[in-house]
């Protein structure tokens, strides 16, 4: 598949230059890279200018309420289990209005692909603050400065023993699909949160985060808890891209639903026919 | 003397609630009241009072439901698709008997819409919205230099009931800059005690502040006390306004933004010698029902216009009743009616 496949029609709406691009780049290509046709993705996300992505994939979409994507998702994976499905949000929208429901899907493991555009900021709404600016930095909102601190949710997840924790970069492409990749082959929930510099209102250029980006040093063992811990923590002086830990095994959410219901998805990628369609709804009729 | 001022909707209504004792302001930013949380970002914390950036709507109204119960004065603002998020609280609010202010700067529904004005959160503000058999009390400013009236407004009655209260506007409202005369700002240490709220209870029995009562018979009397309150908000705060309706053979029916311009409808009509009328309910809850069953009796004809499918047109119909005749002109999805369009509806129903 090439990453053509994905492209469609629909009119971009980020502003030129945005940084957003890149990930979409990367999105196509891993979707090409894992060969899934797009009747086989679903992308879903929330309200931002992350969650305008999906609209600009060709594949299966699912646009929903602002901070909602990981419920919505978490519910299209348990009805068709067949569906590759990746979220994509902002940090407003993943970390402030959703954030508790990133915590439970933390427990509740739905094999599901999260990924965050973190522009530190919520972008839609014209520059305010978000639950990842920095302390101290100056926004449309907080006019001398965040005072309350960052949140640590790739910590958090970490901690929750998730089977799959990175950190990825919007400007490095090709190593941000393969991540995405990764993500995607890893069965259960792998959060993926994307260093993602808004150029309209962003304190700081790209270049400013790109002198700081780092890959992972090639002996990081994403399997040791300490040291991932460390390479998560939110800084400024160098920001460390990569996998930075894989969780042990843990019972995926739609299997043990599954286990526990017919044991029978309740939809699949087959195409419903038209005739079985037709019989059902006569079935409602006198 | 006071002097005019140049400010939008949500600035003056940011700084109508400053000036109203308002101490804890907390907001989940959201198009198009954008202006609203930046007037209180600026200048709350240089007042010594509070604003905060909730992480949700959800958070904002239940930080509004906290500072409440500690006895200050307390708002929160949102548009459509967040004050929905806020109805578990205000039904919180309004079965605690907590006062709040609530502004909602309404855009186009259903679902995430879009950020164009309109008035189709009528049923959710004045019928409802939350859970259980409660009211809020709602006002719809037409005007910029109103809507920082009824904010004042909002707290007084807010208190004077301890209920929340809605200030409903819209998007075109939010947004329009126009004079005010920015009225005087209230101390807040001035303001009448709260012998309610919970203060400490040093010196004196606990005070406690619930919404339940699992015992059928007190959850009873705990709503028929919130009913006889209702009844008396009905009887004292009933407010609306009438332009040109002595001799009018029909009248407009309009809120808001939509009466702002019915209002040059008027005169338009009355130009071309039409007999026409406006009748403005400010309180949409409670909504002025005996003045309009008065004037009904009147006029031929009751013309409701409304930035939506026909919600407060219930209203109009149960006050005009048979009286007269009850047509409907409505725009949806964030369409302001134009001058020209309303015109030529009221020509419709007239001769
Ligand atoms: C219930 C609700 N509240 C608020 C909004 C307004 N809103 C739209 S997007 C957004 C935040 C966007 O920030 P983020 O998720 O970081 O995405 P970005 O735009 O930065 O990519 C907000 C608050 C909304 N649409 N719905
Ligand atoms: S506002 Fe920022 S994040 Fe949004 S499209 Fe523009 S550059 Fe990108």
């Amino acid at each position: 598949m090439e990453p053509e496949t994905y492209r469609n029609e629909v009119e971009n709406q980020w502003c030129p230059g945005c940084t957003n691009f890149g990930i979409l780049a990367a999105v196509r290509k891993a979707l090409a890279a894992l060969d899934l046709a797009p009747h086989e993705v679903c992308l879903v996300s929330g309200i931002g200018q992350a969650a305008k992505l999906p609209h600009y994939v060709r594949s299966n979409v699912f646009n929903g309420l602002h901070g909602r994507a990981i419920p919505a998702a978490t519910g299209i994976k348990v009805a068709n289990p067949a569906l590759t499905v990746l979220v994509t949000t902002g940090d407003g929208d993943g970390y402030g209005e959703g954030g508790n429901h990133l915590l439970h899907a933390l427990r509740r493991n739905p094999d599901i692909t999260v990924v965050v555009h973190n522009n530190e900021l919520y972008a839609l709404t014209k520059g305010q603050g978000s639950p990842t600016t920095p302390v101290g930095e100056k926004t449309r909102l907080q006019f001398t400065g965040v005072e309350i601190e960052p949140i640590e949710i790739l910590a958090t997840a970490i901690v929750h023993g998730c089977g799959f924790v990175a950190r990825g970069y919007a400007g490095e492409i090709d190593h941000l699909s393969d991540l995405l990749v990764q993500a995607i082959r890893h069965r259960g929930l792998s959060l993926v949160d994307v260093v993602q510099p808004c150029v309209t209102w962003g304190e700081r250029p790209p270049a400013w985060y790109r002198e700081r980006i780092e890959k992972l040093p090639a002996d990081h063992d994403p399997r040791d808890r300490a040291a991932a811990l460390g390479l998560a923590a939110s800084q400024r002086e160098r920001i460390p891209i990569g996998i930075l830990y894989e969780g042990p095994p843990r019972l995926v959410f739609a299997d043990r639903h599954l286990k526990r219901t017919s044991g029978r998805a309740l939809a699949s990628l087959e195409p419903v026919k038209e005739d079985e369609i037709t019989s059902r709804l006569a079935r409602f009729r006198r | 003397m006071a002097k005019r001022v140049l400010m939008r909707g949500n600035e003056v209504i940011a700084e109508a609630a400053i000036r109203a004792g308002c101490q804890c302001y907390f907001a989940y930013p959201i198009t198009p009241q954008a202006e609203l949380l930046e007037h209180m970002a600026r200048n709350m914390p240089r007042l010594g009072r509070t604003f905060v950036q909730a992480e949700s709507e959800v958070a904002a109204i239940s930080m509004v439901h906290g500072a409440s119960a500690a006895g200050v004065r307390t708002m929160t603002s949102s548009s459509s698709p967040g004050i929905s998020l806020k109805m578990e609280g205000i039904s919180y609010l309004a079965g605690s008997s907590l006062p709040a202010v609530i502004v909602n700067v309404v855009r186009g529904g259903p679902g995430l819409g879009n950020i164009a004005p309109a008035q189709c959160d009528y049923f959710q503000a004045t019928k409802g919205g939350g859970h259980g058999d409660y009211h809020m009390i709602v006002l719809a400013p037409s005007t910029v230099p109103e809507a920082g009236e009824l904010t004042m407004l909002a707290f007084e009655l807010a208190d004077r009931y301890r209920t929340p209260v809605m200030i409903l506007a819209d998007g075109m409202l939010g947004q329009m800059m126009e004079p005010v005369l920015l009225p005087d700002p209230v101390d807040p240490a001035a303001l009448p005690a709260k012998p309610w709220a919970a203060t400490g209870a040093k010196g004196r029995e606990p005070n406690i502040i619930l919404s339940f009562d699992l015992d059928p018979e007190g959850l009873r009397r705990m709503n028929l006390e919130l009913q006889a309150r209702y009844r008396t908000i009905r009887e004292k705060e009933v407010r609306h306004e009438e332009t040109e309706t002595e001799d009018a053979e029909i009248v407009i029916a309009a809120h808001g933004t939509v009466a702002r311009i019915a209002k040059s409808v008027v005169r338009m009509a009355r130009a071309e010698g039409i007999r026409l009328g406006l009748f403005r309910p400010i309180t949409v809850w409670p909504f002025p029902y005996e003045p309009l069953r008065a004037l009904s009796s009147r006029v031929e004809t009751v013309l409701t216009v409304e930035m939506s499918a026909g919600q407060m047109w219930e209203d109009v119909r149960l006050a005009v009743a048979e009286r007269a005749k009850t047509p409907f002109y409505g725009e949806l999805g964030g369409v302001v009616p134009t001058p020209k369009g309303i015109l030529r509806e009221v020509k419709r129903h007239v001769g």
